[in-house]
């Protein structure tokens, strides 16, 4: 039997390099899902690994970093917070 | 535009106005989050006079050890917008002899102040106030005669405790009662 394609649709999959069940400690959400202000997840709602070895959604831990209780440090270990640059 | 189409956008709009106003904030979801996810012991119980709205309540403490046992003490929870990345507020309402708390109601726990962290959650915060009627903690105080009286002889200390949870007086102070 021949058969002739005529039209497909590609379906891709993603996700971020972080164990699947984990959520941010931030807001509590899953690293594949989004902060609670982006609506879609991806490279607009990217996650930061810090040196420390804690990650968070890039924009929740950069609210934090911005509090001036924050002093710098990691929410998780209090460690200063720190990332490598991609 | 006849009146009536106008009434009718008018109406659209304000749906719409309505619709953005209820949308549900970063603070409100991490709070439900939290608050559903609370595994309190025995000895505390939340309360939400207002069920739609999670970002106050209140907690009830019944230590069922240590020198308060046999109160009941009462604390609201204000939540504000900035959550999690400013911690809850919390009072307790009623006036109580303790070194940690003022008689204002302030309360000094340290993850409630400096040692917050967004990563902490409301179980945490709630542990930790349980944890100041078990170990009530000289140093660091806000009511300094409480304190001071725990340094110096807790037997005095514990007496003036269970008076003021009587209601009674401690160094020309009243209290309220707060026995069960």
């Amino acid at each position: 039997m021949k058969v002739t394609i005529k039209t497909y649709n590609a379906v891709a999959y993603w996700r971020w390099d972080a164990p699947s069940d984990d959520v941010c400690g931030i807001c509590r959400v899953q690293f594949d899902g989004t902060c609670p202000n982006c609506r879609f997840p991806g490279d607009d709602c990217p996650i930061l690994n810090g040196k420390c070895g804690h990650s968070f959604h890039l924009h929740c831990v950069n609210d934090w970093i911005q509090t001036e209780s924050s002093r710098g440090l990691c929410p998780m270990c209090r460690q200063k917070f720190e990332f490598e640059a991609e | 535009m006849t009146s009536t189409q106008k009434q009718q956008q008018q109406a659209a709009n304000n749906a719409e106005g309505g619709a953005k106003k209820k949308k549900v904030t970063a603070a409100q979801l991490r709070a439900q989050k939290d608050i559903a996810e609370l595994s309190l012991p025995p000895t505390m119980r939340t309360h939400f006079p207002d069920p739609d709205d999670i970002l106050n309540f209140e907690l009830k403490i019944e230590p069922d050890e240590g020198i308060y046992k046999g109160g009941l003490f009462k604390f609201t929870f204000s939540i504000n917008n900035n959550f999690p990345h400013e911690p809850p507020k919390v009072r307790c309402t009623q006036k109580i002899y303790h070194p940690n708390i003022d008689l204002d109601g302030n309360v000094c726990l340290n993850i409630l102040r400096e040692d917050w962290k967004p990563v902490l959650n409301l179980n945490a915060v709630m542990v930790g106030l349980q944890f100041l009627f078990l170990e009530p903690n000289p140093s660091d105080p806000l009511n300094k005669e409480a304190a001071e009286d725990l340094r110096l002889t807790k037997e005095s200390f514990k007496r003036n405790v269970r008076q003021s949870m009587q209601g009674g007086f401690v160094k020309s102070v009243q209290f309220d009662r707060v026995l069960k």
